[in-house]
Formats: C-alpha cells, structure tokens, sequence
C-alpha cells in the first residue's frame, strides 16, 4: 500500500483520515486524439463511502469514471497517462488483466441498457464469464444481487420474461444487479439518474445510500442536489481540471475556490 | 411587366409538377401493367400438374422438379452466404469501423452488390465447374451445388450489408455495458450484439433470399438445368427461373402459359418476402424506442 | 494467510482466463477478416477468371477484338464490337428515359404528393426493383414489344423515320428524317418483327427507374430545411427551389444514383436476353434487333468451345471492368453528399 504523500496533495488530506483510500489517482492526463481532456488529476478516493463528481458539461467528469475501468480502450485514439492505484497496482498497467479490473470494478451507464435477453439472464451473464457455477448456486446469486438491488420482490415472479418489458427505472436497478452480482470492490455510476423520472431516481438514490455499506462508489452527476443529497466526498472539476475535493458538506457550505462557489452557487454552468 | 413575370414563373412551376406527377404516374402505370398481366397469365394457367408433373411431359407437364431445385439451390446459396455474410458484417460494423481496410471492404461490398450476376456465373463455372469437370474425367459437371454458390455470391454482399448496418444501429452504449462486465469480445459480438440486431439481420438474409429466387443468369453455367426431378445437388439441376426461360423460348403457347404460371409463383414469392421483411423492419422499429 | 492463498489462486485463474479470452477474441478477430477478405476475393476472382478464360481471344486478335463488327463462328472470327455497341446503346436509351422520369418521381414524392401519399407511392416504386427480371423478359417478349409493333413502332417511324432504311427505295419520309441527320437512320424500318434495341432500352429504363428515383429521393430529403426556407422565403416556387437549390446541394449524389442505374442496365441479362432480338449484326437503326454482351454470353456459351467460349469470357471481362468502374464513379459521387453531411 503506497501511503497518500499528503503535503503534495493538499485536497486529499480530509479523505485520508477518514478512511483507507481505495482508488489512488497520480497525476492522470488523458488525450483524444492531440486534446488534452484530462490535466494532471490526482485524488484519493475513500473506501466505502460514496464519491461524487460534478462539474459542467464537458468537464471530464465522466472521462474520468471511464477510465476508471479503461472502458475508454474499447476506442481507437484515446490514451490516458499517470497512475490509477487500486488496491497496490496500477490499473493503467498494460499488463494488469481486463477480466480481473472488471470483476473488481462494476459500472452503471447513463441510460438503462439491459441485454436483449431474460432478466434472469441478463444477471447471470456477467457472473457465467467469471466464475463456473452450479444452477442452484446461480440462483441463489442472481436472487441476492436483485434483492441487493432493490429489484427482487418486482420481478421475482417474471424472471424469464424479457428485460426489455420493464419499465425504465427497473431497467437502471437491473444493471445495477448485473454490476453488483459480479462482487466488485467498486461500483461506477454514470450520471445513473439522467433517463429517469423522480420517483424512480428517488429510489436509486435510496439505493446507493444501501449500497455504500459493501462498495466503494463513484458517481458522476450532473445534478449537484444529488450529490449534496448521497455522497460523503465531492469532487468539482472544470476544463479537465480537478479543482476541490473534499468532504460534500464542505464542498457546498464553504468551498475554499472561487470557481467552486461560483458553480455551486449557478452563476456558471 | 413584372405580371407577366410572375405569371410565367407560376405557368412554369404548374407545369413541372404536373409534369412531376405524370412521371409518377408512368412509373405506377408500368408496375401496374406487369403485375396485372402477370397475375392474369399466371392465375389462367395455373393447375395441379404445375405442382405435380415435372417437365418431360411438355404441355402436360408441370414445374415440380423446378421449383424442388430452387428451394434446394436457393438453401444452398443462403446456407453458405448467411454465415460468411454475418461474419463479414460483423467485422466491418464491430472490428474494422472507420478503418482503412473496413471502409475499401465495405465500398466494394456496395459495388458487388449491383455487380452483374452474369459475370459472377461465369466466375463460379471457372472455380467450380471446370475444375470439377477436370476430376471427373471431362464430362461436364454442372451441378446444383454450383448454381447454390453462383447464388451465394449474390446474396453475400445484400447480408454483409444489412448486418453491418443493423449492428451499427446498435447504441454503444449496449458495447460498454457488456465490456464492462468483462465479457470478451467475441462473446458480446455472438450473443448480445447480434441478438440485438437479430430481426434486422434477419431481415437481411430475406432480402438476399428475393433477390436470389429470381436469378437466372448465374445458374445458366453452374446449375445447367434438366428436365427430371433431382434431389442430388452433385449433377445437374432445374430450377423455376430457368425452367421458365426454357419455357419462354418455346414456340408453343401451351408450354409459354407453363412459364407464366411460373413467372406468377416467383413473383408471389418474391413480393410476400419482401413484403414480410419490411414487417419485420416496422416491427422491430416500434419496439427499440 | 489463507485469505491471501484464495485471492492468489483467484488471480492467477483471472489471469488466465484473460489470456484464454486475448485468444479467443484474436481467433474470432481472423475468422470475421476472413470472411470479409471473401468479398474482395469474389471480386478479384470475377475479374481474374474472367482475363484467365479470355486469353486466347485478347491473345488471338488482340486491339482487333474490340474494333471488329465480325462475330462468325463458323469461320472462327469474333470481334466484341456489336455487343458493346448494343449494351451502350440500350443503356444510353433506358439513361435518356429514366433519368427525366425518376427525377420527377423524386420530385413528386419528396416536394409535391401529400404525405400520406408518398409512403405507399414510393413503396410500389420500390416494388418495381424487386420483380425479378426474367419476369420482365417475359412481359416485354410476351406483351410490350406487340403493344410497341403495332402502336408505337409505327408512329415513331412516321413521325421521326423513313419506311424504308435502304435509301434509293422509295417510301414516306417524315420531315424530321429530312432536316436532322441520322434520325432516319436512327428509326428506319427493316420489317423486322420482334424485339429490339430501343424496346430492350425501354425495359430496361423500366428495370432502373426505381434504383435512381429512390437515390434522388433520399438525397433530396438531405437538404437542409433552412436552405429551402430561406428560398421560400424570397418568393421562390416549388419547382424553382427543387431546380436552383435542391437539385445543386444534391449534385454529386445525383450523378451517383444516375450512375448506379447505368451500371444495372450495363449488366442486366434475362431481360435484355428476351427482347433485343439477339441478331450478331451492327445497324443504325434502333428498330433493328441487335445485342448485348450480357445477352450474348447468355445465349452461346452453353454451345460454345474453343475459342468461341475464350470470346464470350473477353466479353464477360470487358463488361465486368467497365460496370466496375461506373459503379465505383457511383459510389464516390454517393459518398461525396454524404462527407457533406458528416455521415
């Protein structure tokens, strides 16, 4: 375990003695193609607490997330630089395994995208790459990631009906279980509540807070309510920059940058 | 002054567009026309010794043992072209998007689709039947398996390009969902993009299969045509299409009603396929949004 | 230490599992290039054997092969020059016919019909690409070269030919035949029955129709709203904006649909095949019957050997080479618009 070198890093001081780090990002810098998206970003992310990141569109919020399980590779012409630390190796590594940075790190997307298969199936899926097991045994997991998910007692009695009958909401709680039942250690959500209405992000949100116990999450948002609402860290980034990181109720009651204040308080953005 | 200009501008729009809705009329007129006297020949002509009678028997003679070869030369053709076509789609749409050798693939994919069907008969009766002719002691051998690839050459380009299209129209967002489990890619290729896409690429081997039952000029050369019912695809084959050029050529009206019934058969095919995949389309359309 | 032995032995079977995977997907990776590779291999191949089995005519008589009107199997002699002039000439006939014609279909359909209107209209267009054309031969050899024998033919002679195609024999000549030369050379009677070269054009205008009035409609439907308001918006009509902005904006993509439906009439043989008449002779006049190569091939190479067959496959090459290359103009001139518009 690399210890935070906290007089470097003077944002990630709070986080580190509040809880062991999980995710420990050095000075990351990320390109498409010749523009710089990414401008040396380094953070601590606490584990098991819920991190938030917010910040206006195009600031690289979600860059960011993506390369937290270098789904951004599936992309020609994209790279990214520095170090992302989990759990003592560098996930950027080329030679650290796509299969194990996956099992370990779950995401959610934006928009609700269920497999064009059973809802039982669109759970075990993911599960039936990693790990070999017996049918009862899928059961019981596919039963506990649904439940974990707050999907359970939905659709427990329509597992072999087709993922695409249900509603939006249940859809995003499903790829939520589909991530959850794969165990990660960390759990990535993608501004998860932007295709949804408010009833159904209430219960996200409920969700996440339930959640938090077990994971280490990272949400990105668009929507500061919600990160006041369900984090313990927020971060704030514009133009490719981190500019503050600290605890939620710091962020958005006495934010110690300008920037900050002038985005929390909507005068830009 | 300025009148007459506006009045010779209105007289000038009147007139193109009626000369525009006249145009349209030409073209409906002549579906119209063909269809009719189509439907007119054909209904007039058709009987049970069309099913039932193969055609030795001439004037009381049917095209049983054509329409036989047809379906099995048009399997064959579908049986090679679906999967090489899928493949081929698949990696132009997931493998080899917006590269140099993906974009060349898929222009010249677009060219062999309008490709003349004659030429790539003549291209399967040198890979194919030549060389078979040379092993079995130069009889010729035509055979139905041939005629099948002839066919599949046709219908691969209308595959390759229905499945590339139809799995680009898939979000990518359904790539990363599935990446980020870590499923491999072949894997999401086989059994989540393709199944997303499935009524699309279904569609797409129902269009290559109309666009195939009515060839004839490929199976001139390759499938050679005879007039008893074969079932081996390894000698020489009839089929409708060609059964219906034979019976076209025919002096006698008798034996030309017999290709009509045929030009009837092919065309109901051909029209409820077509027909059938555009439901498909609609269908599938509905469901994605 | 126990835990840490699980989370070992866990990694060692992800690591493996990735390389398994890394494999699998570079396997599958070559099978799907594999397939693709085949559609370059079927072109290559179509031109190839095409060269390969024509070698003996290019080799026998050479620049000739392309300049001689002579077809003579019992002598041996084949020149290509009838059947190219026939497959250019019917083409050009059916380019002169649809073109107008698909330009007022797309015009109708994109500008003028009322919206419920255009989608059944454009479907039965569209039908008309997917009737097979052997059925087409058989309406043009059963029903539409009677119907143009006795109603057009005629009328066509009179008003723009001569009765006669010798000319010291006596006979009307139409006024147009007098003042415009070749036109009674262009439509002279030969008493000939049956197809022609101008009744094969016609069918196959029929045959493209639907190819380039689809390409001109979709592209019209490219045109940026704005543009067309802001002509609407200076008081233009219908036709002029359609002529003077839509038609411009469209160029290249219409060039490419026109040339996409020459390449189909270059190629088309059933239905050529019935109704051209397929007389190995070259005429002026396109009431004569006359031949294609497509047609051509598909009538003698079941009986041909020798160097009859090493002709026709010339022929196939020449044909293949040159539909290629209008068909790649096509595409280029198709994807030019759709650069334009960022696709």
């Amino acid at each position: 375990m690399i210890e935070p070198a906290a007089g470097i890093h003077p944002q990630s001081t709070a986080t580190a003695a509040m809880a062991p780090t999980k995710l420990q990002v050095r000075d990351l810098q990320f390109y498409y193609g010749g523009f710089q998206a990414l401008k040396g970003i380094s953070m601590d992310i606490p584990e098991k607490k819920v991190t938030a990141i917010i910040g206006p569109s195009g600031c690289g919020k979600s860059t960011l997330l993506r390369i937290f399980n270098r789904i951004y590779a599936i992309y020609p012409k994209l790279e990214a630089r520095g170090e992302i630390v989990l759990d003592g190796e560098n996930i950027l590594d080329p030679g650290y395994s796509m299969n194990r940075l996956r099992s370990k790190v779950g995401m959610v997307f934006q928009k609700p995208v269920p497999f064009p298969m059973t809802i039982f199936e669109n759970v075990a899926y993911g599960i039936r790459h990693h790990e070999k097991l017996s049918r009862a045994d899928m059961e019981i997991r596919v039963e506990q990631a649904l439940r974990s998910a707050a999907l359970w007692d939905e659709v427990k009695d329509k597992l072999k009906q087709n993922a695409l009958g249900l509603s939006g909401g249940q859809q995003q709680r499903l790829c939520i279980a589909r991530a959850i039942a794969l165990r990660p250690e960390v759990l990535l959500l993608d501004e998860p509540t932007s295709a949804l209405d408010p009833i159904a992000t209430g219960r996200i949100e409920q969700l996440v807070e339930e959640l938090k116990n077990e994971y280490t999450i990272v949400i990105v948002t668009h929507n500061m309510q919600q990160a006041a609402r369900c984090s313990d860290l927020t971060a704030f980034m514009y133009l490719g920059e981190l500019i503050e990181f600290d605890q939620t109720e710091k962020i958005f009651t006495k934010p110690s940058k300008k920037q900050t204040e002038d985005y929390i308080t909507g005068r830009f953005g | 002054m300025s009148n007459t200009l506006y009045l010779r501008r209105r007289v000038a729009n009147v007139a193109a567009l009626g000369m525009s809705m006249f145009a349209t009329l030409i073209g409906l007129a002549f579906l119209a026309w063909i269809l009719w006297e189509t439907l007119r020949q054909g209904i007039s002509a058709i009987n049970w010794n069309l099913f039932t009678k193969i055609s030795v028997y001439r004037e009381e003679g049917g095209l049983a043992n054509a329409m036989v070869g047809s379906l099995i030369i048009n399997f064959i053709g579908i049986a090679i072209a679906t999967p090489i076509g899928v493949l081929a789609g698949a990696w132009l749409a997931e493998y080899a998007n917006r590269t140099k050798l993906g974009e060349s693939i898929r222009f010249l994919n677009d060219i062999l689709l309008s490709a003349p069907s004659i030429v790539l008969g003549l291209f399967v009766y040198t890979i194919v039947v030549l060389p078979t002719t040379v092993l079995s002691d130069h009889t010729t051998s035509f055979t139905g398996l041939a005629g099948g690839i002839a066919l599949a050459l046709i219908a691969l380009p209308v595959i390759v390009r229905t499945t590339d299209e139809m799995l680009r129209l898939v979000p990518s967002t359904l790539r990363e969902a599935a990446l980020s489990l870590g499923v491999p890619q072949w894997k999401l290729t086989t059994q989540i993009l393709m199944r997303a896409a499935r009524s699309g690429i279904v569609t797409g081997v129902l269009l290559a299969l109309a666009r195939i039952s009515g060839e004839t000029a490929p199976l001139l050369f390759t499938a050679f045509g005879n007039n008893f019912m074969t079932l081996n695809p390894l000698e020489k084959m009839p089929s409708l299409p060609q059964a219906i050029y034979e019976y076209t050529k025919d002096p006698d009206p008798a034996i030309n009603a017999i290709a009509w019934a045929g030009a009837f058969v092919i065309t109901m095919f051909v029209l409820i396929l077509s027909l059938l995949s555009r439901l498909i389309l609609s269908r599938n359309k509905v469901s994605h949004d | 230490m126990q835990a840490d032995q699980g989370v070992i032995a866990s990694t060692i079977a992800q690591e493996q599992r990735s390389t398994r995977d890394a494999r699998h997907d570079r396997l599958f990776g070559w099978l799907l290039k594999g397939c693709a590779l085949l559609v370059l291999a079927c072109l290559l191949g179509a031109a190839g054997s095409t060269l390969w089995g024509g070698r003996e005519a290019f080799g026998t008589f050479g620049w000739g092969f392309l300049t001689s009107a002579e077809w003579n199997p019992t002598d041996d002699v084949y020149g290509a020059l009838v059947p190219v002039a026939g497959t250019i000439s019917t083409s050009l006939i059916a380019l002169l016919i649809a073109v107008p014609v698909s330009f007022g279909i797309a015009l109708y359909l994109s500008e003028v019909a009322p919206p419920w209107l255009r989608t059944p209209v454009s479907s039965a267009i569209e039908l008309l690409a997917g009737i097979p054309s052997i059925i087409y031969g058989m309406w043009g050899l059963f029903i539409f070269v009677p119907f143009f024998s006795d109603h057009i033919k005629p009328w066509l002679i009179s008003a723009l030919g001569r009765e006669s195609c010798d000319v010291h024999e006596a006979g009307n000549v139409s006024w147009v035949a007098q003042h415009v030369p070749f036109m009674g050379k262009m439509f002279c009677n030969e008493n000939s029955f049956g197809g022609s070269v101008l009744t094969a054009g016609i069918v196959l205008a029929i045959m493209i129709i639907p190819f380039i009035s689809s390409v001109m409609r979709e592209v019209f439907q490219t045109v940026p709203t704005r543009l067309k308001e802001s002509a609407y918006a200076l008081g233009s009509s219908t036709w002029e904006v359609s002529w003077d902005i839509v038609l411009p904006y469209t160029r290249s993509a219409v060039i490419g649909g026109i040339f996409l439906g020459l390449g189909r009439a270059l190629g088309e043989t059933m239905a050529v095949t019935f109704i051209i008449g397929n007389k190995m002779k070259l005429s002026p006049s396109l009431l004569d019957p006359g031949a294609s190569i497509a047609s051509t091939i598909a009538n003698q190479f079941g009986e041909a050997a020798g160097l009859q067959k090493s002709a026709l496959m010339a022929l196939a090459f020449l044909l293949f080479v040159v539909t290629f290359i209008v068909l790649l103009i096509a595409r280029l001139m198709l994807r030019r618009l759709a650069h334009k518009e960022g696709r």
